[in-house]
């Protein structure tokens, strides 16, 4: 097992490293100017630009500073954003816990929703049941996650005023303690139901595939002839080994999750990473950006290694070397 | 000359009882559950959008009315935008956008899996380690953020973005044909073909390609389904290709009148949700096909 963490340990260095020099080498050969943006667009003077640019090291080689960035990363440090003027580390850490409120209260609710609509719709295969719930799966599916989130706002929030239409807190009333625990919670219903929603139907894909597929397997036909209660094999044997992949899944889909949850964020004013890395986007904040890529490129990672880990746990067949 | 009418009625009876291979897919295909009305609502799709400058001569920008019109009033069937324009001409000519979009960076997906995923599944070794470190990082790097810096640097003309969405798609299929190459060259046949001399680029292309591309058929329609996603997210952030009417664009232009006219964010949503709910169901029905349960029906 230590042998076995260590050895994928050591192959996602690279790959990391790869993409830190991929996105380095593709934001920085695109057009498009920080120290002009900084500067101002109309007045500054060409001397203003070429001192910002001195100042942020843009004058060097491409290569020269790529190497001092990569310098700077292995000391821990993820350099200073040029807009915020505060180091990215910081800027990041300050944004994560909204965003990871919202993906991954998302991912579980979709979690254990999808897989228990796949689980019926794959016992009544062929059925009716069947056929509506995969045709609505795939309508679902369909939806552009920044429109339901419209769609829910209009509803549930203009027409109807149950809920906060946006924002994390309502920032007007100050409160504090567990009011504003529940003030927090009142806000992350329509955001967390839009995420929720469009997630659903991946769960229930893969855990419909998986059931259907445990149900031709020979040791349910030997319980079968053994005479032991459909009901019994389905819940004590097939399901279970029926919901592996989904392990999988819900770890190669957290990537999937913070880029779907940036479009959500938008919509609902969500103070989170999302929302920030367009920002950085509209304004060529190189380091913040790269900052952001290379956070999530480990979080990623990690959340696979740790779901492979899960995975052999759960199925004693696999052994990890 | 006996033996010719019975060779000639041997060749008619088998042209007469196999059937081409169009019909092969076709049947099961329609006896889908979900394939016919996925190809339906394509046909719709692909009508509106080949005929959009017939049934809007004006164009997508034209300022048609003088106001904010409901649907129905003053010749204007879905209504008109803030700005007066016509819902529907602005619809059929967003539907063309969508589709180009999505077919072109489904079929470069396409291409790309193919040729990358056969090589590293038929050679093996090196090609493979090769392949496998560029598509984990592919795996580990969120697609949606990539192609938002592309766009955001490189500019947003139509052109970048199939190109963009299409190069970032193609790790799911190479992984599928890697697989079928790496079942399909322990076949005798191939093996035989090896055997015989055949050279190795001759065996990719003539066989093991053409036998393996199949389940990639049905990935491809799902590539074209996320790809329209994709790109209506672009659009909804500002990132579309700011001369062509796009139905993101339409949804984030309804997004300040919404409430006092609902049609304006919620109809080219509806567009979205049917043309990509058509490319799944043909998807679902292409599987349909390929799946074993089909061969019943094909028998």
């Amino acid at each position: 097992m230590g042998r076995y963490i260590s050895r994928q340990l050591a192959s996602i260095i690279p790959t990391i490293f790869l993409s830190v020099v991929l996105n380095f080498i593709l934001l920085h050969a695109a057009p498009g100017d920080p120290a002009r943006i900084m500067a101002g667009m109309d007045s500054a003077s060409p001397e203003q630009i070429e001192a910002i640019r001195v100042k942020l090291g843009l004058d060097r080689p491409l290569p020269v500073q790529f190497w001092n960035y990569v310098k700077e990363l292995l000391q821990g440090n993820l350099g200073q954003s040029i807009t915020y003027k505060q180091p990215v580390l910081d800027l990041i850490m300050a944004r994560l816990p909204a965003t990871l409120m919202l993906t991954v209260t998302s991912a579980v609710i979709a979690l254990v929703i999808g897989t228990l609509l796949g689980a019926i719709a794959a016992q009544k295969s062929g059925k009716p049941t069947d056929t509506a719930l995969s045709f609505s799966n795939y309508a679902l599916f369909a939806m552009p996650s920044f429109w339901l989130g419209l769609i829910l706002i209009v509803i549930f929030a203009s027409k109807l005023g149950w809920l906060p239409t946006s924002g994390m807190r309502n920032v007007r009333a100050g409160y504090t303690g567990w009011r504003d625990t529940l003030d927090v919670m009142e806000h992350l219903i329509l955001p967390v139901a839009t995420l929720a929603l469009v997630q659903i139907p991946i769960y229930f894909r893969v855990t419909r595939a998986s059931v259907l597929q445990q149900q031709r397997e020979d040791y349910v036909t030997t319980f079968r002839a053994t005479g032991l209660p459909e009901g019994r094999i389905f819940r004590r044997y097939a399901l279970r080994n029926a919901l592996l992949p989904t392990v999988t899944v819900f770890g190669l889909s957290l990537g999937f999750v913070f880029t779907g949850a940036a479009l959500v964020e938008i919509v609902f004013a969500w103070p989170g990473i999302g929302r920030m890395t367009l920002d950085a986007v509209g304004r060529r904040d190189y380091p913040l950006l790269l900052g952001i890529y290379l956070i999530l490129a480990i979080a990623v990672s990690i959340a696979v290694l740790i779901t492979d880990l899960v995975y052999a746990l759960l199925d004693p067949r696999i052994r990890l070397r | 000359m006996s033996q010719l009418p019975l060779s000639t009625d041997a060749a008619l009876a088998s042209t007469v009882r196999r059937p081409s291979r169009f019909m092969a897919f076709w049947k099961p295909f329609m006896a889908s559950k979900m394939g016919p009305i996925g190809l339906a609502i394509l046909i719709f799709v692909a009508i509106c959008a080949i005929f959009a400058n017939v049934i809007a001569p004006d164009g997508p920008f034209a300022l048609g009315a003088p106001r904010l019109l409901a649907p129905g009033s003053e010749g204007h069937l879905l209504g008109t935008d803030h700005l007066g324009r016509d819902m529907v001409a602005q619809l059929v000519y967003g539907a063309r956008v969508s589709l180009v979009i999505g077919l072109v960076a489904a079929l470069i997906s396409l291409v790309v899996g193919v040729i990358v995923g056969s090589i590293a599944g038929y050679y093996g070794g090196w090609a493979d380690l090769v392949f496998s470190r560029i598509t984990d990082m592919f795996l580990i790097m969120p697609a949606f953020f990539l192609i938002i810096i592309v766009v955001a640097t490189l500019g947003s003309g139509i052109m970048y973005v199939m190109i963009v969405i299409g190069l970032t798609a193609w790790p799911a299929s190479a992984r599928l044909m890697r697989s079928q190459a790496l079942t399909l060259r322990e076949r005798t046949f191939i093996q035989g073909l090896k055997a015989l001399g055949e050279s190795s680029p001759r065996i990719l292309l003539r066989h093991i390609i053409p036998n393996g591309i199949q389940p990639l058929i049905a990935n491809a329609s799902l590539d074209v389904a996320s790809a329209i996603l994709i790109e209506a997210g672009l659009s909804f952030i500002g990132l579309g290709d700011p001369n062509k009417a796009t139905w993101g664009r339409m949804i984030y232009d309804g997004r300040t009148t919404i409430l006092t006219a609902w049609w304006t964010s919620v109809l080219p949503g509806v567009a979205i949700i049917i043309t990509v709910l058509g490319f799944y169901l043909v998807g679902d029905g292409i599987s349909y096909v390929l799946s074993p349960r089909s061969r019943k029906v094909q028998a």
